[in-house]
């Protein structure tokens, strides 16, 4: 199975809605925007991660939640969360 | 027994046996509903959560790489992380005194490494180990074109017939796409002097490796009948036919994702067969040892892991020369500079990507391309007009070299050829030169083979002040120098 965006975006205002403690309906979409990335982590590794510096594409979704901006990054093998708090966060891998 | 008590023994055995029957129905039910779920991806909600994830006593992947001090017996290792209900996982053979150990408390990486860093007088240092989370959907990976069998044998021996050549402008760049002319490696002229030879070993550290690929196939390791299978004391025997899967401990290194297969096909297309692309050597031997995941990322501990497996063969007979590593990110650890130095001190060279950022690695490290080893070479990425790319990292003090590294035409998953862009394009092209290199001069000490590369460029304009000896790999320059 691979990650769509429709499917990604869900998926992360799914994850944003748990990490906030708040409904995902009051969660907004404000962009889901195709992009080149600068390795295969989407430019955003976790931890001691490593990943290949091929560039990649994929796309970032741009979430808002109370005056806030949230942005994730996805292909259709991974989406993950970026600079959460100041930390990268994997939310699914394929 | 009395017909009393006849009757009441049936009427229990009656009921256990109808209460079995009923919980073996449950479980039955319980069975076809989760075999249910698993088939219907649609219907499972799972909360996912940060990666750094929590471990058990049932996981398996170290929570810490902690290295003793020297005069620390392994037994005593074992005797401090039993005392700490902690157990040492692994050994890496390859640095004295380095262990992973995983936590039984089921505490969070950090603060076991803190644990023991506290120890100093017995530690050197502990690093937190983290293991991303994958779910085990398989994939298939896009690819494009097939190559085409094309015999050409009017053409001089130098200009092998593989029928994509013409779109390698790494290789022979005349002009081809609105690039430079001679903004290349000149490889036409460096395959006068030699076009390798299959007593180089060069492990490619990556996703694998598609060894069935045909371009690649004939130019496959696989381990000789007179090196034993590789023994760990933690892993076990694995039967390492074909390399080494540090991402399942398993003999089978076969690539999911793609890179690991590009950057083979850059530094070891079998050349001249008429088919796809031409390597930078026709002939070399290439050793996957995979460690990123299908997805194209992986753990440190793991990369370790693959560098001490190296490191063991090269000590079994393997004649490993070159690893290439097109991979990194900006987290350092001294435990895979430990790793990588051991490799150097069993003259094995490291080709490193030096990272897509765009940025100064000199002011923002990138890792392992920024350690400053005497075997390794980091590398940043040209265009084929001989201008660094817009995305590659550079670095006076911290970037060696420049080379090919945007719009690269390679081997790909499914008998595919694809163009790829990076540093990681740009590194087999200088593994690939230290290959053709030792082809010709097999007993080259891994020093000398890195001042070759570095001191036989094209010195160019725009990098200067970018890479440390401003220039741009080239090949005929190498092997005539």
């Amino acid at each position: 199975m691979n990650l769509n965006k429709e499917t990604a975006a869900e998926k992360a205002r799914k994850d944003l809605a748990d990490r906030l403690n708040i409904e995902a309906d009051s969660i907004k979409t404000v962009s889901i925007e195709d992009k080149e990335f600068s390795d295969m982590s989407l430019g955003a590794s976790v931890g001691d991660e490593m990943a290949a510096q091929m560039i990649s594409y994929g796309y970032q979704i741009n979430l808002e939640a109370d005056d806030e901006n949230y942005e994730y990054r996805g292909d259709k093998y991974q989406l993950r969360l970026v600079d959460f708090e100041g930390s990268n966060y994997m939310i699914e891998s394929y | 027994m009395n017909k009393t008590n006849f009757w009441k023994h049936l009427g229990i055995a009656a009921v256990i046996i109808s209460i079995a029957a009923i919980f073996g129905q449950i479980r039955n039910w319980q069975s076809q509903i989760s075999e249910r779920l698993a088939n219907d991806a649609t219907v499972i909600e799972v909360s996912y959560k940060p990666i750094a994830i929590k471990r058990t006593q049932s996981d398996t992947e170290p929570e810490v790489l902690v290295k003793f001090r020297p005069d620390v017996s392994l037994d005593y290792i074992k005797e401090i992380a039993a005392k700490n209900n902690d157990y040492v996982e692994d050994e890496i053979e390859s640095v004295n005194n380095l262990v992973a150990i995983d936590d039984l408390d089921n505490l969070d990486a950090e603060s076991v490494a803190k644990q023991y860093g506290d120890m100093s007088d017995l530690v050197e240092y502990a690093e937190p180990n983290y293991e991303i989370s994958i779910n085990q959907e398989r994939f298939t990976e896009d690819y494009v074109g097939y190559a085409e069998i094309v015999k050409e044998d009017d053409k001089p021996v130098t200009a092998p017939n593989d029928p994509m050549f013409n779109e390698q402008w790494a290789l022979n760049n005349d002009g081809q796409g609105g690039g430079k002319e001679k903004a290349h490696l000149d490889a036409l002229k460096a395959w006068l002097k030699t076009q390798g030879s299959q007593d180089v070993v060069v492990a490619v550290l990556d996703t694998g490796v598609d060894y069935t690929q045909q371009d690649l196939v004939n130019n496959m390791w696989f381990r000789p009948e007179n090196v034993p299978a590789y023994t760990d004391d933690e892993l076990g025997t694995i039967d390492d036919e074909r390399g080494f899967n540090a991402d399942e401990n398993s003999g089978d290194p076969m690539d999911q994702n793609g890179h690991g297969t590009h950057c083979s096909g850059i530094i070891g297309a079998e050349g001249n067969n008429g088919l796809g692309i031409a390597g930078i050597n026709w002939k070399v031997k290439i050793m996957p040892l995979k460690f990123l995941g299908r997805g194209g990322f992986g753990s440190t501990k793991n990369a370790i892991e693959a560098i001490n497996y190296a490191i063991d063969r090269k000590k079994a007979g393997v004649n490993i020369r070159v690893i290439n590593a097109s991979w990194g990110s900006t987290q350092n650890s001294k435990a895979l500079e430990d790793a990588i130095r051991a490799a150097g001190e069993q003259g094995i060279l490291f080709v490193a990507a030096a990272g897509n950022n765009g940025t100064d690695n000199d002011k923002r490290p990138h890792y392992p391309s920024n350690y400053n080893l005497p075997n390794v070479i980091s590398v940043a990425a040209m265009d084929r007009n001989d201008q660094l790319a817009s995305f590659s990292n550079y670095g006076i003090k911290t970037v060696h070299i420049a080379a090919p590294g945007k719009e690269i035409v390679s081997t790909w998953l499914n008998a595919g050829f694809r163009e790829a862009s990076g540093t990681s394009m740009a590194a087999p092209q200088v593994a690939g030169v230290a290959a053709l290199i030792l082809a010709d001069n097999p007993k080259m000490k891994v020093e000398t083979l890195r001042k070759k590369l570095l001191n036989s460029v094209d010195k160019l304009d725009v990098l200067e002040g970018k890479v440390e000896n401003g220039g741009r790999l080239n090949a005929a320059k190498a092997l005539s120098e």
